[in-house]
């Protein structure tokens, strides 16, 4: 590093630019009007919060909307079951069904759920309103699919959609 | 220059921001610089900084988070608009050379030294700027670019090697 010294000597007589004197009243203004200093605030998350949220929402409704009507359905069985005597009720039904089969028919069972990472993004450091550290914001794109099946009747149901994920990782400096 | 840790501890106790501002902003502006070719748009990108790190980091003991900052800050500012960043991309590639450097120059040595430092790769130009005009440690440099200190200082040697060859004379 010595080799530089002379350099180095010659690159500090090299005196920057000062700020011209507006930036100084600009800096003055923000600092003593604190609602007036311009932050970044993360509008585009709140956004895509609530299409997340309307996403979920939607798919809780068909998930009780199913699971309604599977319920309905259950109640007649159920009473069938305790009133008809056993062995009438076997000989009427086709072969190969018997009353556990009747009932399992009206039930969807989860058969799965994915979630597809299709685009990620890395939009820099900012700053939220609660920090006091930078954080790195990180924007994932993922496709959610919920599946449920009927293993009597081989009937499936599938729910997708979209929806966006924004996860800040604090940033430490030392 | 010898009073900028007493300055900076200043920084982050509140006690007198104008001084501080004024200690910095010379550093800080040429620093912001390097993402924008306007002037009035590194002063922006200077006062947001400076005002969201010191309403922010009331406990900050380090220039690093400073210098960070502005550097999130500018690299926002080019993102908010990318149709306008990919024209200054254009600019930059186009007039890189012959940009006029932002220092306080003397004479004609000093122009060609600031002429050598604008002509820079970017990554050697921004170690060297935050190491000779900010004074930071290879560490708080480091911290502030998200890169290692060996690497800050490889770079750093890289930029002064540069230099030297291109102002050897022909």
């Amino acid at each position: 590093m010595s080799d530089f010294s002379e350099l180095e000597n010659e690159l500090k007589k090299l005196r920057p630019a000062r700020p011209s004197p507006v930036l100084f009243a600009r800096v003055e203004e923000a600092m003593v009007n604190s609602e007036s200093a311009k932050i970044i605030r993360p509008d585009r998350f709140r956004v895509n919060y609530a299409a997340l949220g309307l996403g979920l929402a939607a798919a809780a409704v068909l998930l009780l909307l199913a699971k309604v009507n599977t319920d309905l359905r259950q109640g007649p069985s159920k009473s069938i079951v305790q009133n008809s005597p056993a062995p009438k009720t076997r000989s009427l039904l086709p072969a190969g069904r018997g009353i556990e089969g009747s009932r399992s028919s009206d039930k969807f069972i989860p058969a799965g759920a994915t979630q597809v990472v299709y685009n990620t993004r890395d939009e820099g450091l900012q700053f939220t309103n609660r920090s006091e550290q930078p954080l790195r914001r990180l924007r994932y794109q993922t496709k959610e699919t919920w599946r449920w099946r009927n293993p009597a009747t081989g009937a499936s149901l599938r729910v997708s959609y979209p929806s966006e994920e924004v996860v800040f990782i604090p940033v430490s400096g030392q | 220059m010898k009073d900028r840790e007493e300055v900076m501890e200043n920084v982050a106790t509140h006690e007198d921001w104008k001084s501080c501002f004024s200690e910095v902003a010379p550093g800080l502006l040429l620093f912001a610089r390097q993402w924008t070719r306007s002037a009035a748009d590194a002063e922006d990108i200077v006062q947001e900084a400076f005002v969201k790190f010191w309403r922010r980091n009331h406990n900050v003991d380090n220039r690093a988070l400073l210098y960070a900052t502005v550097r999130s800050i500018a690299l926002d500012f080019i993102r908010r608009d990318r149709r306008r960043a990919r024209r200054e991309a254009n600019v930059f590639a186009e007039t890189e050379s012959t940009i006029e450097p932002h220092f306080e120059l003397e004479d004609e040595t000093q122009s060609a030294l600031a002429a050598a430092v604008d002509s820079l790769p970017h990554d050697q130009r921004e170690v060297l700027v935050l190491k000779i005009w900010n004074e930071l440690t290879f560490a708080e440099i480091a911290s502030a670019l998200g890169i290692s200190q060996n690497t800050a200082a490889s770079r750093y040697r890289y930029a002064l090697a540069g230099l030297k060859k291109s102002l050897q004379p022909q």
